[in-house]
């Protein structure tokens, strides 16, 4: 927590070497987050960019209230959130040129071989569940403040956790077959 | 077919690497980003660290939570404790004084926490903080008092597989102990827990150990700050062991509202190990050869 508030001190005077090291601290925490979100690499790196982009033109202003990782995940998942929200609805629009799941074998595949399972199961949680299953696990957001980031209450927030969590349960103990 | 209970272990295990192409498209954003200016820098020819960041009341309040948990583990040893306050007290002072070594747990409940709790090993020249979420270690911390100017802090992130070092003027870092000199005196320590409203907890016993405790929720405590905080709120007691006059337990609960946000503390410090003797080599930062390792010199340009 010292180093972070060490950097955004100096980020907050518009050091780039600071956002460098927040940079190269959290990216591949960031990237795989996103990924994880929309099961696409390359969105990813596109949400993971763009929050950036935001993160750098707030220099001057950004204050730090909780943890810098936790603030960091946040945007990438209203970034990804706002994404998929525009994806679907491009789908509806041109339903017809959408290639189904199975037709994007990365999805599953893109952490590893070892992975491919979960990130099938995650793939299919309602996106809902899924973010707050990650920001939680992975990101190690605790219930209380993804519910205030998402101004949604904690028990919607341990709801959806407990859903998701069940139903990754039950797709990778195969009592829902694929 | 991976057992259920894996399963937060293994979204943990998610792992991607940013490309070389993300790298570089950031990279070259942040190279476009307005530098320092020469106005800034010029205000701050030889800024001091310490006040900067003290303008924050809330960075003030978490920095006075850090010092007195400081206090209470171990800085007591850099510090004359000649006058004591009471029976007991006294029995802390002398007695953190003489230690040559502590281990100790740290859990802190703060929402905002990255770790579910740390263990710190403490001795006169050298502290080393392992870090834990789930039981597995995140990070850890090691930081080197020995420099006759210098501090040196290395943080060793074990998921990341980084470390990153970084090396303080002890001239420019007094900001973690200088806001109140008497913060880092435990005979004002303990003196300032009496003077406040306070109350004796009276014996209890933890852990087996029977121990006599002093509690405080006097903001007071926390002394003045150099802005407006709302709704501050602290509580602190410590506990000390009846038959060692050792520290046993201590907790520390603080809130505030700064800005409109509301800003949380709450720690939990205990499994004290008090004058033990620590072998040196645990304080050598072990960071692995696969690890990258990211070194921040300029800190004197803060």
């Amino acid at each position: 927590m010292l180093e972070d508030k060490l950097l955004i001190l100096k980020f907050n005077r518009g050091n780039r070497e600071a956002l460098r090291s927040i940079y190269e601290k959290y990216k591949n925490d960031l990237v795989t987050l996103a990924a994880a979100l929309l099961n696409d690499v390359s969105s990813a790196e596109d949400v993971v960019h763009d929050v950036f982009v935001g993160f750098i033109e707030s220099s001057r202003k950004f204050r730090l209230t909780g943890s810098l990782k936790g603030y960091l995940a946040t945007c990438v998942a209203n970034n990804a959130r706002n994404r998929n929200k525009a994806g679907r609805r491009h789908q509806n629009v041109e339903a017809s040129v959408v290639m189904p799941d199975a037709n994007r074998p990365d999805a599953a595949a893109m952490f590893g071989e070892e992975l491919r399972q979960l990130g099938w199961a995650l793939e299919q949680l309602p996106y809902e569940q899924r973010e707050v299953l990650l920001l939680h696990s992975y990101s190690g957001m605790k219930f209380k403040a993804i519910a205030q980031q998402q101004k949604i209450s904690i028990n919607t927030v341990q709801g959806r956790y407990r859903y998701a969590v069940d139903k990754l349960r039950s797709m990778l103990n195969g009592e829902v077959k694929k | 077919m991976r057992p259920a209970e894996n399963i937060n272990e293994l979204i943990k295990k998610l792992k991607l690497k940013a490309s070389a192409d993300l790298d570089r498209r950031v990279h070259d954003d942040i190279s476009m980003a307005p530098a320092e200016s020469d106005k800034a820098k010029s205000a701050f020819t030889q800024p001091n660290i310490g006040r900067t960041i003290m303008k924050s009341p809330i960075v003030k309040l978490a920095a006075a939570a850090v010092i007195i948990v400081l206090v209470v583990l171990g800085l007591f040893e850099f510090i004359g404790t000649e006058k004591t306050s009471g029976v007991v007290w006294a029995d802390v002072v002398r007695k953190v004084g003489a230690s040559r070594g502590l281990i100790v747990r740290c859990s802190d409940s703060t929402a905002s926490s990255e770790d579910d709790y740390s263990i710190t090993y403490t001795s006169p020249t050298y502290c080393r903080k392992d870090f834990y979420k789930d039981g597995q270690i995140i990070r850890t911390g090691y930081t080197d008092f020995t420099g006759s100017d210098t501090y040196t802090l290395t943080d060793v992130f074990h998921m990341r597989k980084h470390s990153l070092t970084t090396t303080f003027k002890k001239s420019e870092y007094q900001f973690f102990l200088e806001w109140n000199n008497d913060w880092t005196n435990p005979e004002f320590l303990v003196q300032k827990i009496l003077s406040c409203e306070h109350s004796k907890l009276g014996q209890k016993t933890i852990e087996g150990v029977l121990c006599e405790g002093i509690e405080t929720t006097d903001p007071a405590y926390i002394g003045p700050l150099p802005g407006p905080v709302n709704n501050l709120q602290v509580e602190f007691r410590l506990w000390v062991s009846v038959e060692t006059g050792y520290p046993v337990l201590y907790e520390s609960k603080m809130s505030a509202e700064y800005e409109g946000e509301v800003w949380e503390s709450e720690n939990v410090t205990d499994q004290f190990q008090w004058d033990v003797e620590l072998d040196p080599g645990i304080f050598e930062p072990n960071i692995p050869s696969d690890y990258e390792r990211l070194t921040w010199p300029e800190v004197k340009e803060l």
